[in-house]
């Protein structure tokens, strides 16, 4: 298979992979309201642009400005694009035709889609399978839980990020393409999907709580607590009531903080009137 | 060094690891699970510290910066939460009491930086860019980011310092009904981070898998470690041993065999 995109001649060893790899790891913390991740972008990918081109270039001082402009991607997958932007660049340096404005095209054009699927994939459901697996640990009061959520977060994490620089450098942007030609990103979505649903599933009955036991159903000597009744229907109803009420909630387009606020509000107020009654 | 001051310190250095979160691999530092081990850790209490921590992250599950919007600052919120159940030996579910505002007020100040502070600093990099100046951009970078650590980190270290020594009142003057009330609360809770996480992953053809989860836990009695790994199975098998990722082309023909 020809690729005509990338130029023959690799100027970029292993170890100039490798300072794009770590210093990529620090995508996210110069987060600004502005240009997002623009800072640290251009963090990651100035290692190449400082290699590939003459020093004080007009087209290096194009790269450098490119380098800062927006940016918004799951931190895990920016390595692709940083692997497929170096290539780029690289053409670029060696080819008076090439027109740079393909290299912001490429990254824009690509950023969102990534970021689509890593924000559910890695940051979503990803972190949910390891807190499902860790939070067990840590209510028992053992640190393992600590131990093993950053273990199975991070360990396929680093691996997406090496080997997405890797492929990104490799084939350009036919990479994406033929991933999803092949039907492999489908394949990743759908068998992570069906974990991370179940898990949440599975943590909507184990850690979901809403004891009904002081409402009473009946009088005197035949009172009778109403989780008892719904025990008889359906274990664990309750929980998936209330997960099924905060599911239709989340719909309605309020912010977080003031479902979770109003969610204390009444928990209390319920409280205090109960507490009247007594 | 007498202890308060020593504990003070050692927060400090807890709470700048959490908001080193995004120093390397955006790898979780900042979720309570781990700070709430550190912080016992330097409390000297991790049993105490991880209880508090898993009961902190079902509070912020739903918390992750999905494009623009940035999550509350979780890191403040489990330090000192954590910090404060520890201190005053008081009851897992009151964490969130602290948690909560202490969080909010937090994400003022990070809001301030990354909303004023970080774009003058981008705009100096542009500058830098156009010089051809890979240091100035490297600079740029590394004081945004220790200005967002250290101040932050302070802050978490000063509101310990102070408020420990007025927890003792704050605690005695709790009236039963919010204590009650906030242990609801933190049943529900948990709900609205899974619901925020379901909307996010959902399609049709995926909602029996949620289910499938719920019912191996409330009639199975499984764990969600064994829920996790049945999913699994159940996944490989979808993915490998039947049509269902076949060409299109094929699929369809089956489709015609069988109707």
């Amino acid at each position: 298979m020809s690729e005509i995109k990338i130029a023959p001649e690799r100027k970029l060893t292993d170890r100039d992979l490798r300072r794009v790899f770590w210093r990529s790891c620090m995508l996210d913390s110069s987060w600004n309201y502005e240009r997002q991740q623009n800072i640290g972008y251009s963090f990651g990918i100035v290692p190449v642009i400082e290699k590939v081109y003459e020093p004080g270039s007009e087209k290096q001082k194009r790269a450098y400005a490119r380098s800062l402009d927006f940016m918004a991607i799951t931190p895990q997958l920016s390595t692709l694009l940083m692997g497929i932007d170096a290539a780029m660049e690289e053409e670029n340096a060696a080819n008076d035709e090439f027109d740079d404005s393909a290299i912001t095209a490429v990254k824009t054009s690509l950023m969102g889609p990534l970021a689509g699927i890593g924000d559910s994939l890695i940051a979503g459901t990803l972190r949910v399978i390891g807190t499902g697996i860790a939070i067990g640990f840590a209510q028992q009061g053992s640190p393992l839980g600590a131990i093993l959520l950053l273990l199975i977060f991070n360990i396929p994490g680093l691996l997406i990020r090496w080997f997405g620089l890797k492929f990104g450098y490799q084939y350009g942007s036919t990479f994406i393409t033929d991933a999803a030609k092949g039907g492999l990103m489908e394949k990743v979505t759908f068998a992570v999907s069906v974990v991370g649903l179940a898990a949440i599933g599975g943590m909507v009955a184990s850690y979901v709580s809403l004891d009904l036991s002081m409402i009473t159903v009946g009088s005197g000597d035949f009172a009778q607590p109403i989780s008892d009744y719904f025990d008889m229907i359906m274990p664990c109803l309750p929980q998936l009531i209330v997960f099924g009420f905060m599911y239709w909630i989340m719909g309605k387009k309020f912010k977080t903080t003031w479902v979770l606020v109003g969610t204390i509000v009444v928990c209390i107020a319920a409280c205090w009137i109960g507490s009247m009654m007594a | 060094m007498d202890n308060l001051m020593m504990q003070t310190v050692f927060i400090f250095f807890v709470s700048a690891f959490g908001y080193c979160n995004s120093c390397f691999n955006s790898a979780l530092f900042n979720r309570p699970l781990v700070l709430g081990a550190l912080t016992g850790l330097a409390l000297g209490d991790v049993a105490t510290g991880c209880q508090v921590g898993a009961t902190l992250e079902l509070v912020y599950l739903g918390a992750q910066a999905i494009g623009a919007s940035n999550p509350p600052d979780m890191t403040s919120g489990s330090v000192i939460g954590t910090a404060y159940v520890i201190a005053a030996g008081t009851d897992v579910a009151e964490a969130v009491a602290i948690a909560v505002p202490v969080s909010l007020l937090m994400s003022m100040w990070s809001n301030f930086l990354m909303a004023v502070v970080g774009p003058i600093m981008a705009a100096k990099a542009d500058q830098y860019a156009l010089a051809c100046n890979r240091r100035g951009i490297d600079l740029m970078h590394w004081g945004f980011v220790l200005i967002q650590v250290i101040s932050a980190a302070a802050f978490c270290a000063a509101g310990f310092y102070v408020g420990t020594q007025a927890i003792q009142g704050i605690v005695d003057s709790i009236p039963a009904f919010i204590t009650d009330g906030l242990n609801y609360a933190m049943g529900i809770i948990p709900a609205i981070g899974f619901a925020m996480l379901v909307r996010m992953i959902i399609s049709k053809k995926l909602a029996c898998f949620l289910f499938m989860g719920f019912l191996l836990v409330a009639y199975g009695g499984m764990n969600v470690v064994g829920v996790t790994a049945v999913a699994a199975v159940i996944a490989a098998v979808l993915v490998f041993n039947t049509g269902l990722f076949a060409p299109t082309q094929v699929a369809s023909d089956v489709d015609d065999n069988e109707f």
